[in-house]
């Protein structure tokens, strides 16, 4: 039985996914602004961060998911998200590449 | 000037995507590919930071809904991040003109998929999130995990092949195949897709296909747009957005055909 509503969960899953979205949103919208006024690599400097922030945030999501789940000793999907977990990092060994 | 271009690309790939429910990837990548300049490869990089950023930013919503079945999400998480990894890895080999055609070809079938359902994305979606707040999901018991597995390692593979978010394969079969009720099986998967994504933009982003003077632009217009796009859904009739939005696939889907026949000519 799947149960869609435990709103505690579902909170602190909206909070990592939101605080993400508008952080990345404000650090990104920074670097454009300072693309405009300030002249040399700062703005780009900025906007990567805001890059790799926004593809953190999913990854950060599971990490929360996946500590809230042991915690709950809900051992099942504890496990099945460490396993994403290991998926998505997996992704960052393979990446290296020259192509 | 380049920049102020991607924030308005990204602006209505957003409004559009939240009006119709079928994601700005699908028009992001043709369209920087084809006229911004970058290499189809970095066009889907691009995208992708793109789609993360809408999917990131509705499953808040979703979630403060409790319309999210997480441990469903998460499960199937296995195998679209599985799939979206193997295949951006494997797009390190692919040569442009492949991926051009195959996207031509992504784009022709989906026009045709929606003209043949005339106009109708999303099905009962508009009426179920009206009620959403005042009425508690049905309870439901998941069912066939391997299909909805198997239905989400092509999404995934889709996902880092294209750069898109593979709802259209996931949502009719959690709801159809699966037992689950729509409004869950749209926000699962809207859910998912942040992941999925993001399991292919890594390796992209190692690879050194995602531009950040590209992505931040785009993604920032995709965050507003698809903003002003949730406010406007319930003012829109959505149908009339949907025929343009098929046009518009059309024509992109002709623009890489041509641009794939002149290369060889």
């Amino acid at each position: 039985m799947s149960q869609v509503r435990e709103p505690a969960f579902d909170r602190a899953v909206a909070w990592v996914l939101g605080t993400g979205a508008v952080a990345c949103f404000l650090i990104m919208l920074a670097g454009l602004l300072a693309g405009l006024f300030v002249s040399g690599p700062v703005s780009l400097r900025i906007e990567r961060v805001g890059v790799l922030l926004m593809l953190a945030t999913p990854v950060v999501r599971v990490v929360v998911a996946c500590f809230l789940f042991f915690r709950e000793k809900d051992w099942k999907y504890g496990w099945i998200s460490l396993g994403v977990l290991v998926i998505l990092m997996l992704g960052s060994v393979f990446g290296i590449g020259e192509h | 000037m380049v920049t102020v271009l991607l924030m308005i690309l990204g602006f209505f790939a957003g409004v559009l995507g939240a009006l119709t429910g079928i994601g700005g990837g699908v028009l992001l990548t043709p369209v920087l590919a084809l006229y911004f300049g970058i290499s189809i490869r970095q066009a889907i990089g691009a995208s992708l930071v793109a789609v993360i950023t809408t999917s990131t930013a509705s499953s808040f919503v979703n979630l403060q809904r409790h319309t999210t079945d997480i441990r469903l999400g998460m499960t199937l998480e296995l195998a679209t991040a599985f799939g979206a990894g193997v295949t951006a890895y494997l797009v390190g080999y692919f040569n442009r003109n492949a991926l051009e055609g195959l996207f031509a070809a992504f784009l022709l079938y989906s026009g045709i998929t929606i003209l043949s359902k005339r106009g109708k994305v999303k099905p009962l979606e508009d009426e179920s999130a009206l009620i959403v707040d005042q009425t508690a999901v049905p309870p439901y018991e998941v069912q066939r995990y391997p299909l909805g597995l198997a239905a989400s390692l092509v999404a995934g593979a889709l996902s880092g092949l294209l750069g898109i978010g593979g709802g259209p394969i996931k949502v009719p079969v959690m709801y159809i195949f699966m037992n689950v009720p729509l409004m869950v099986a749209t926000a699962t998967s809207n859910f998912m897709i942040g992941v999925t994504a993001a399991a292919s933009a890594i390796v992209y982003y190692r690879r050194g296909d995602i531009l950040v003077d590209y992505a931040a632009p785009l993604a920032v217009g995709v965050f507003l747009g698809s903003l002003l796009g949730a406010r406007l859904a319930p003012r829109v009739h959505s149908k009339v957005v949907v025929y343009l939005l098929v046009g518009v696939m059309f024509y992109l889907a002709g623009h890489l055909i041509f641009h794939l026949l002149r290369g060889w000519l």
